[in-house]
């Protein structure tokens, strides 16, 4: 018989024991790994039992001999020989007996129930928080039941803080008789495979939601969410560039995560109350959610031209490939003041490649954690941003199917507002010839007869009120012919504000008659444009008699001219009368009018010019305070 | 003095027109449509034309192309309530095109004109 205790030789135990759990992770327990198991724990309990047997026997001498206490010694230096071995294979340990209560425990499986005193004489449900655990089955309980090696899973905190996913299997420990004396309760931390799966998980969930969703502000808070969400990549920060083709650069689009270490620790303690599990944070992600950050803010301040190699995220796009920095001080991929805004040692640069196209970049990093960022971690990332991306442009073909829809209702709706007016145009040009016929027969003698000498001057005087009549009456029909009457644009290079001024002249005595102030302000370098200009000089006309009409106790009109954006705006302003917000949804139909003497058919006929002319006009009015007319016109 | 031949297929307006260049020292001869109008053509062989465009049986274009091929001297004005027939290029062939108005110093001044041009 071996007297050390050292020569047990433990470490070969617990080496197969290791090399069992190795194997064992991510696999179902089946007989044989649970029989291996089972072995492997009885050579672990004879260790402990031999060596006490030993240590009593010593004992029962009354007293300590030399030989004794030398045994004692040195059994003591082999226990804690066998736990630090033990403590190294990183696998948390207990035996519990008959009663439920601990006989002993490893420092790791303390460590991680966040157990500072010695669990030994604690009853096991106490020590393991078996509230906690998923399913509430107890695997020391079943065991007794003839459920064998049963494997439960919880989530703990241990007492540095991190929080890992644990698994449990129990193993019963026979006496000679067979019946089952205590129990091994083995506990391995399965974090690293739990996340591996969760972020399997994630991608496969990811994908369905995200190609369902057609918002690009909530299309990147859920990438960029996923990117952050402790169970899935978990980065401390993620941030969004978006390619811009027109402009060939990457524009800043959001960023999720904490600006400070503060902030950190209180959106992670947030997080770990709110969500439990990826689902949760799907369904209860809050999209108007800390948009606000510094980070954000300075994030959408960030543009890079593409051309620009030396800006990482832009040779990032370019080179369509991931980029690692481990080292970002050192690195000369990075600029200083990239640097500088992230500030962050190390991060990944992930382009989000759609059909070999990029449409962007993800960068993320641990700058708070500082923990190491994995080739694992990178890969699984590349693939999610490739899916990431693919939703993006769904979101981009979405769009343009949006605007063209837009723009064909718009194109639609302006092309019934011109057949109307064709329709209604061949209809009143109808009408007027049937009428225009008597009319001029009854006005043509109505004049004749003017010719005649009356004795009694009232005919004279009723005879002229027939031929005034008659003329008003031909006035109006030639407006209405107007309307039906295609309007091809003579265009010529014009100076719109010659036209305004000419028109203005027109009316000189219009103004003063009905004592109105003319005011013009006009834009410095109004270029020429091409345009109808009889036909334009038509449209001021319109509009400014329309002014005049609506201020029949006088008052102020403002021209003002100016170039916005390759268009040229002409503002027609008013001080008169005003129009109800009712009124103003009509005024573009032929034949309405707010006037007393008004055909309703010059505002029509002057929005159908401006817009063969290219342009468009839009009101604005208040009743009682006056209107503003905007015509634009564009410059090209 | 000269002779105009007035066609147009409204009675009343007829009568106007005829009242109205009788005053100023025209003789008149009218026709009511397309039809009459050549045979009218025929028979008084006038100076001047003036030629409503809407009429019934014949329209003022068709008989117009079919004077000309016949005689090119005679002068013709069109008149009619419509401005849009002066897109339509057979209006062109006419001398001049007057819109219809209860003023007929248009009307007017143009047969004066066209006539001192052809003599």
């Amino acid at each position: 018989m071996n007297n050390d205790p050292s020569t047990f030789n433990p470490k070969t135990t617990i080496d197969k024991l290791r090399n069992i759990l190795t194997e064992y992770k991510g696999r179902p327990l089946d007989e044989d790994l649970s029989g291996m198991i089972e072995n492997v724990c009885l050579g672990i309990k004879n260790d402990f039992t031999k060596g006490d047997d030993e240590i009593e026997g010593t004992l029962k001498n009354d007293e300590l001999s030399e030989e004794s206490k030398d045994i004692l010694e040195r059994r003591k230096r082999g226990r804690r020989k066998n736990d630090n071995i033990i403590y190294a294979i990183g696998v948390g340990l207990s035996l519990v007996d008959r009663d439920s209560k601990i006989i002993w425990a490893n420092k790791i499986i303390c460590d991680w129930m966040d157990f500072n005193d010695s669990p030994v004489g604690n009853y096991c449900h106490d020590f393991y928080h078996c509230v906690d655990v998923e399913g509430g089955i107890c695997p020391y309980s079943e065991l007794f039941k003839g459920e064998k090696g049963h494997i439960i899973e919880a989530w703990i905190t241990g007492n540095s803080g991190k929080r890992m996913r644990i698994q449990h299997i129990a193993t019963p420990i026979a006496n000679e008789n067979g019946n089952i004396e205590s129990v091994l309760l083995v506990t391995i931390d399965v974090t690293d495979r739990e996340k591996f799966v969760q972020r399997l998980l994630l991608l496969q969930q990811l994908g369905k939601v995200m190609q369902g969703t057609l918002h690009l502000d909530k299309l990147l808070h859920l990438i960029l969410t996923c990117v952050t969400a402790g169970y899935a990549f978990g980065f401390n920060r993620a941030m969004l560039f978006l390619v811009n083709r027109e402009q060939n650069a990457l524009y800043g689009k959001l960023a999720v995560g904490p600006s400070s270490p503060e902030e950190a620790s209180h959106i992670w303690q947030e997080m770990s109350k709110k969500y439990s599990s990826l689902k949760n944070i799907l369904e209860e992600l809050d999209y108007s959610h800390n948009i606000d950050t510094p980070l954000n803010t300075m994030l959408k301040l960030m543009v890079y031209p593409l051309t620009d190699r030396k800006e990482i995220v832009a040779a990032c796009v370019e080179e369509k490939k991931t980029i690692i920095i481990r080292d970002a001080d050192n690195d000369p991929r990075v600029t200083k003041e990239f640097k500088n805004i992230l500030n962050a040692n190390e991060f990944v640069c992930v382009p989000l490649m759609a059909k070999k196209e990029p449409k962007g970049v993800i960068v993320a990093d641990n700058v708070f954690t500082k923990e190491p960022i994995t080739d694992d971690l990178v890969n699984i990332l590349t693939m999610f941003a490739n899916q990431a991306a693919s939703a993006l442009e769904n979101v981009e073909t979405y769009k343009r199917l949006e605007d063209k829809m837009d723009q064909l209702t718009r194109t639609q709706q302006k092309l019934i507002r011109s057949e109307k007016l064709v329709s209604i145009g061949t209809m009143a040009a109808y009408v007027a010839h049937e009428i225009r016929n008597p009319l001029v027969t009854i006005g043509g003698f109505a004049k004749s007869l003017s010719r005649f000498k009356f004795e009694d001057s009232r005919i004279k005087t009723n005879i002229g009120i027939v031929v005034e009549e008659v003329k008003r009456l031909e006035k109006i029909l030639n407006n209405f012919t107007d309307l039906g009457k295609s309007h091809i644009p003579e265009k010529s290079s014009v100076q719109i504000c010659e036209i305004i001024e000419s028109t203005c002249t027109l009316m000189e005595n219009f103004f003063q008659e009905k004592r109105i102030n003319l005011y013009k302000e006009f834009g410095p370098e109004i270029p020429r444009i091409m345009v109808d200009p009889v036909q334009i000089k038509q449209v001021f006309l319109n509009i400014i008699m329309n002014a005049i009409e609506s201020m029949p106790n006088g008052g102020d009109i403002t021209v003002k001219i100016r170039t916005v954006n390759e268009i040229i705006q002409i503002d027609i302003i008013d001080t008169g009368k005003g129009m109800s917000q009712d009124a103003l949804q009509k005024i573009f139909y032929p034949f309405f009018t707010t006037k007393s003497k008004g055909t309703g058919v010059g505002l029509a006929v002057s929005l159908k010019i401006i817009e063969d002319n290219g342009g468009n006009i839009d009101v604005k009015s208040e009743s009682g305070k006056g209107t503003a007319m905007t015509l634009s016109l564009p410059i090209n | 003095m000269a002779t105009v031949l007035i066609v147009e297929d409204e009675q009343n307006q007829r009568l106007l027109y005829k009242e109205e260049l009788k005053l100023e020292g025209y003789e008149t001869v009218t026709a009511a449509d397309g039809k009459e109008a050549l045979e009218k053509v025929q028979e008084q062989l006038p100076d001047i034309i003036i030629m409503d465009i809407n009429m019934p049986r014949m329209d003022g274009i068709e008989t117009m192309g079919k004077i000309l091929s016949k005689n090119r001297k005679i002068p013709i004005i069109i008149n009619t309530a419509y401005s849009n027939y002066r897109s339509n290029f057979m209006s062109w062939a006419a001398d001049a095109y007057v819109v219809k108005s209860s003023d007929l110093t248009e009307l007017k001044n143009k047969i004066k004109e066209l006539l001192a041009k052809v003599s």
